[in-house]
């Protein structure tokens, strides 16, 4: 899939370098910022912290990027949170992305056909799509999160997870059935190989390239997701940091301690871009005109 | 689910961050100029405009006097509903649908006269009927009223509130404008009960019993139209024009939008959209105060709301009082008040600093790190904060709503008392549900309490909060479903008691056994601090109610244009 040809166009794009670039910084920022900050996360500092006005003090020595309305350490909670939204976007990415692998396989494999000449597995596979999109993803996900216990990572991850997989599915459907018509899969048929065989052995390793295009990009939308989540409320609940959370907690400082909200939303924006970014250098480098 | 970066182009997404970066900074500029008034300085009282108010949640209580009422719906509920007496801006009680009144037996009889030609707001005449219907509307045993536990004393209460009898015998008509409340004992609190909400009188049309689909209607300086609620979006009163006030109120109507944010309240109130800025966050309440045009419009309000940690005392671990004692020792106030420190004032008793026991010698709750350490020793739950083992062995749930200031305060509670051993697990949910299950006896262990003054007075506090009487299986203010047979003796002798001197000791009695028995840790007072536009006339701000509106007026310039053109074109 990633072979010499397109290890090299995915080098020369410079796009798809810097994305990759921030993604790594981004990672880099989540393993080791914790280790660097001064401050615990989740520990407020009453001697350092607070400015002669009472606010919470600015970019300093101590506390690099300001320090929050309860005056904590905003880099050390950004670290923690980078860690968390990341884990959150990439586990969550993984759900989607087999449920929408399957899905699509699935759904391409026996489009046209009919089973009884009544039951059409793709007509049902992609009304259910449509079912799904056609409720607002935010509010879905919200409903979910409050009939069940919505305050741990993992549960936001899985309820992301499984409402995240649609675009996944409609694109690997479109490329299973360009698939399932080549000689070899047709050829794997003719020689009574099990359905099952022929969508795992020739018909995945042919769609790994959209797959991971696909999936890098959701990544981004997952990280905003998760960021809207815990914006509104609803994601993980306090103390554990996380940007949505932190850009929530900020707003209403914009204007006096404008760190508050400059920092989560910069890395709110960095790991959308970067992802965008490194996916779509991902699917120039895999051009499916040139596999 | 679309991206909202597709084909990223680094160019524009590099602007964007520049700019993401830049805003705040480009942000913290000078706020707007205060939009003057027509007549400038001029206080002639004039007629006409609408106030318009915002708050950032929704009512949950409904708008009828005799149901639940919260902060926010008090406000409105207050502008519909007249009393028979009322508060002066002294807090003092004084008549107000009443004529007079007049204290025989003792202290057992209090009898009204009302004010002939008192119009309610379905045009109909306020006589005594209406006095002893509403009465027995709002206790009657079918209305869901939490504040029936102040009114027992009423002579015949147990009898109709049972469904024993079919009228409440201690509110007798004596004449068409006459009506007395008979009480079993003294009550020296009484005039306070009459100046709250619950019994309120009522139009006819509310009938003798407690409806849902009732169109609230009273005898106060405003009504409300027909759709003038929508539920969840917006309140609209109009000005009742039978207000028995001659020339009150002033304003035509007071429109409220709920469920807005403090940061869009603000930014609405500098585009003049609102006239009167009641939550900005601390941030914003301090460039308002720093800034010269606009700290005279100022208005800080007296502490009328008490904060503190409720810990259920039915529930492990604070059904341990030496626990509770821990929790009251653990939490460092002055660091709360550092949360918002230009509405909050350390709290360290039940009472605010309006009604506080100003004797020196009292200690109430203070902050003692090592005392907390004692007391979870005592409780058979030490901790070492050097190792950091021990204390109680699980996590205790805390629910709190969210967004709100408990949000906060509950995250520096946590780590106070992570220090001595209790681990709290935070729960946030909605205002609603955090209610529901705040007011269930075994539904949490521990949550954010706070609590307005009902009046003046601390029976206010200690009735509703720390008595036995006061808890109930849904609904119950007593958040901490705290039983204490000396503090409920305490509080029924200070009823009884008509000298203030002795009602004082009583008091500080109940506050000595609320502070150091702690079904509360209590943290901090509240205040309001409101900024209005120069145009806003005459508002006061009241000694008890949240908002008081009757004797305010808007004399805005160019709302005739505004009119004409739209709002748009201001």
């Amino acid at each position: 899939m990633f072979d010499a040809r397109a290890r090299a166009r995915f080098t020369r794009n410079r796009s798809a370098v810097a994305g990759t670039a921030i993604v790594a910084a981004l990672v880099l920022f989540a393993l080791v910022g914790p280790l660097l900050a001064s401050h615990g996360p989740l520990e407020s500092d009453f001697a350092h912290g607070v400015g002669p006005d009472k606010m919470p003090v600015g970019p300093s020595a101590g506390f690099p990027l300001g320090a929050d309305r309860i005056f904590r350490d905003v880099f050390a909670r950004l670290a923690v949170a980078g860690r968390l939204s990341l884990l959150i976007a990439v586990s969550a990415t993984l759900i989607a992305s087999a449920i929408g692998a399957v899905v699509g396989i699935v759904a391409g494999y026996y489009e046209g056909k009919r089973f009884a000449r009544v039951v059409s597995v793709d007509g049902i596979l992609m009304r259910l799509v449509d079912v799904i999109l056609a409720f607002p993803f935010l509010l879905l996900v919200m409903a979910i999160g409050a009939a069940l216990d919505r305050t741990s990572a993992v549960t936001i991850f899985v309820i992301l997870g499984v409402t995240g997989w649609l675009s996944i599915a409609r694109v690997l459907r479109a490329k299973t059935m360009q698939v399932r018509s080549l000689d070899y899969v047709v050829a794997s048929r003719a020689l009574g190989q099990p359905v099952g065989w022929v969508m795992l052995k020739h018909i995945l390793p042919n769609v790994a390239g959209p797959l991971v295009v696909s999936a890098t990009v959701l990544v981004a939308q997952m990280i905003v997701a998760d960021s809207v989540l815990s914006y509104l409320g609803v994601g993980i609940a306090p103390p554990t940091p996380t940007w949505g959370r932190m850009l929530f907690e900020g707003q209403d400082y914009y204007a006096a301690a404008p760190w508050l909200v400059a920092a989560p939303a910069t890395a709110i924006l960095l790991a959308v871009w970067g992802f965008n970014m490194l996916g779509e250098g991902l699917r120039d480098a895999l051009d499916p005109h040139e596999i | 689910m679309r991206s909202i970066l597709t084909r990223s182009s680094p160019i524009v997404l590099a602007i964007a961050a520049i700019a993401l970066l830049a805003a705040p900074l480009g942000c913290d500029r000078a706020l707007p100029s205060p939009i003057s008034s027509a007549h400038g300085e001029d206080d002639t009282p004039r007629r006409g405009g609408t106030l318009h108010l915002a708050a950032f949640a929704d009512l949950r209580g409904g708008l009828d006097p005799t149901g639940y009422l919260d902060g926010l719906s008090l406000g409105p509920i207050h502008l519909l509903f007249a009393g028979l007496v009322e508060y002066d801006e002294h807090a003092h009680v004084v008549p107000d649908l009443a004529d007079h009144w007049d204290v025989d037996d003792g202290g057992r009889t209090y009898r009204f006269a009302l004010r002939t030609g008192v119009t309610m707001q379905d045009d109909a005449e306020l006589t005594a009927d209406d006095v002893k219907r509403s009465a027995e509307r709002a206790l009657h045993p079918a209305t869901p009223n939490p504040n029936a536990s102040y009114f027992t004393n009423i002579a015949g209460y147990e009898a109709y509130s049972t469904g024993n009898a079919e009228h409440l015998a201690g509110v007798v008509v004596e004449g068409r404008y006459v009506v007395a409340f008979h009480l079993t004992k003294p009550d020296s609190t009484f005039p306070y009960l009459l100046a709250m909400h619950t019994l309120r009188p009522t139009c006819r049309s509310a009938g003798d019993r407690y409806s849902d689909s009732w169109l609230p209607c009273g005898a106060g300086p405003f009504k409300l139209p027909p759709g003038g609620w929508r539920r969840g979006t917006s309140l609209r009163l109009v000005r009742h024009e039978g207000y028995f006030r001659p020339g009150r109120p002033y304003l035509d109507a007071v429109e409220w939008t709920y469920n807005m944010t403090a940061l869009a309240q603000r930014v609405r109130f500098e585009r003049g959209e609102l006239d009167l800025a009641r939550e900005l966050t601390d941030a914003d309440a301090g460039r308002f105060m720093l800034d010269q045009r606009w700290k005279p419009l100022g208005i800080v309000e007296a502490d009328t709301a008490i904060y503190g940690e409720s810990m259920n005392t039915r529930m492990a671990p604070f059904d341990n009082v030496e626990i509770r004692r821990a929790v009251a020792a653990a939490i460092d106030r002055e660091h709360q008040h550092l949360v918002q420190p230009s509405r909050m004032s350390v709290l360290t008793q039940a009472l605010p600093a309006s009604l506080a026991d100003d004797d020196p010698s009292f200690t109430g709750q203070r902050y003692d790190y090592p005392a907390a350490l004692e007391h979870m020793r005592r409780a058979g739950y030490p901790y070492d904060p050097v190792t950091g083992t021990g204390g109680w062995p699980h996590p205790i749930e805390y629910i709190l709503y969210d967004p709100g200031l408990d949000v906060l305060t509950a995250q520096l509670v946590q780590q106070d008392l992570a220090k001595i051993g209790l681990r709290l697990h935070l729960k946030t949910m909605s205002y609603a549900a955090f209610l529901t299950l705040q007011e269930r006896p075994s539904a949490s262990a521990m949550s954010p309490g706070n609590w307005m003054l009902d009046y003046p007075d601390p029976s206010s506090i200690f009735d509703p909060l720390f008595t036995t009487g006061a808890i109930a299986p849904e609904g119950s203010f007593n958040t901490a479903f705290f039983s204490s047979p000396r503090l409920d003796d305490l509080i029924a002798r200070a009823h009884l008691e008509m000298d203030q001197t002795v009602r004082k000791v009583l008091y500080r009695e109940a506050n000595a056994i609320v502070c150091d028995e702690a079904p509360w840790a209590f943290t901090f007072g509240h205040h309001t601090f409101d900024v209005r536009q120069p145009y806003l006339h005459g508002f006061v701000p009241h000694p008890v109610w949240p908002l008081d509106v009757s004797g305010a007026w808007v004399d805005r310039a160019g709302d005739a244009l505004e009119r004409a053109l739209g709002p748009g074109l201001r």
